[in-house]
């Protein structure tokens, strides 16, 4: 009797562990929290130059409004955001709500997302993160949900 | 079209980002009697909640007896009483509390409703670029957009009918010269008003 007991506890525990395991699997895929502490920061696959020039910014929050943002942000070319070289490798930028850039870095992570903030871990909430690049434009995703509700999706397109 | 007053840098300004300069609210306090102004800043990508778009008071739409020569349908614009009224038939109308233009930018006139838009987008006005580099020069219509849930453009002019995401300034002199309700307000207008409606834009009532 006090064995079946024993494999009885045995079950349970086994059981309680699968399904903790199970859920710890799930929350492996959520987004990542941008009250945490982030995560260590890999050296980028981006390499900063690509971000320096001269670029229309223009910003949407649904998805079917891009094909014409993109063709807004050309058109802001008049009214460019300048992105310069940093003295430490990074870009001289501005966080959300600074009056005053300072110089980012773009950081990788493990998961092969790329960041773009303050030196330190990777996916803080100062953060944005580049969800889209290539010679003559880059997408950036706000880290932190207020930033990303307020601010959207930015496209950034270079000008000529 | 009678202009009561407009300013150099109105004449100058693109109706793309007329209605969005560095906006000015009155202090609600002494609202009622003689409204002062006072700065506040547009902000692009504020979701107010449910509770702050309820309007209360004077302000929160409603049936009025309206005595007026317009037939029903117009649309009239009390601009020192922060009301707009849809005319409606045996002397009613439906009043809504709305937002101004601040001194130097208020106006009168009779013009038409010549075209509706959901969700219109928004341009930052040069200035607040100065102030906020970071900002999109453009951001598509939504939620948070500072120019609300609808607009109804006034023909012959640069100025809109339109929401807000800022329902604290309801009744207060703040914009341009546009004329701002609450989301649910100018939702309601929109579904009632057609292209081509007449509006009479007044400074007073008519005594």
């Amino acid at each position: 009797m006090r064995s079946l007991n024993k494999t009885r506890r045995l079950s349970v525990f086994l059981a309680s562990a699968l399904f903790a395991s199970f859920l710890a699997g799930c929350n492996a895929n959520q987004p990542i929290d941008a009250g945490a502490q982030g995560v260590p920061s890999v050296p980028s696959k981006i390499s900063a130059e690509k971000l320096i020039g001269r670029w229309g910014v223009a910003a949407y929050h649904r998805d079917s409004d891009r094909p014409r943002t993109e063709g807004e942000a050309r058109r802001q070319c008049s009214n460019p955001y300048v992105i310069k070289a940093g003295a430490n490798g990074g870009v001289i930028m501005h966080l959300a709500d600074q009056a005053d850039p300072q110089e980012l870095f773009l950081k990788g992570s493990s998961s092969g997302s790329t960041y773009l903030g303050p030196a330190g871990m990777a996916a803080v909430a100062a953060d944005r993160e580049i969800v889209a690049i290539s010679d003559n434009s880059f997408t950036i995703k706000w880290v932190s949900p207020d930033n990303s509700s307020r601010y959207g999706t930015m496209v950034y397109i270079r000008c000529s | 079209m009678r202009i009561v007053k407009l300013s150099f840098m109105c004449l100058l300004a693109t109706a793309t980002w007329f209605c969005h300069g560095a906006s000015a609210v009155a202090d609600p306090a002494a609202n009622a009697d003689a409204p002062v102004d006072m700065q506040i800043d547009d902000q692009p990508g504020y979701q107010p909640s449910a509770e702050e778009e309820q309007l209360a008071g004077p302000f929160e739409r409603q049936i009025v007896f309206f005595r007026t020569t317009e037939a029903p349908g117009t649309i009239v614009v009390h601009t020192a009483d922060r009301y707009l009224y849809l005319v409606q038939p045996n002397s009613r109308a439906i009043r809504y509390g709305i937002g101004v233009g601040r001194d130097g930018f208020q106006w009168a006139g009779i013009k038409k409703i010549i075209q509706k838009q959901e969700w219109p987008d928004w341009r930052p006005p040069p200035e607040m670029i100065q102030r906020q580099p970071y900002l999109p020069r453009f951001m598509a219509g939504g939620p948070g957009n500072p120019m609300g849930a609808r607009a109804l453009y006034i023909g012959g002019t640069v100025y809109r009918i339109h929401g807000t995401n800022q329902p604290q300034t309801i009744g207060h002199a703040v914009s341009s010269g546009c004329f701002r309700l609450v989301n649910a307000d100018v939702t309601d207008l929109y579904d009632r008003v057609p292209v081509g409606t007449k509006i009479v834009v007044k400074q007073a009532a008519d005594l």
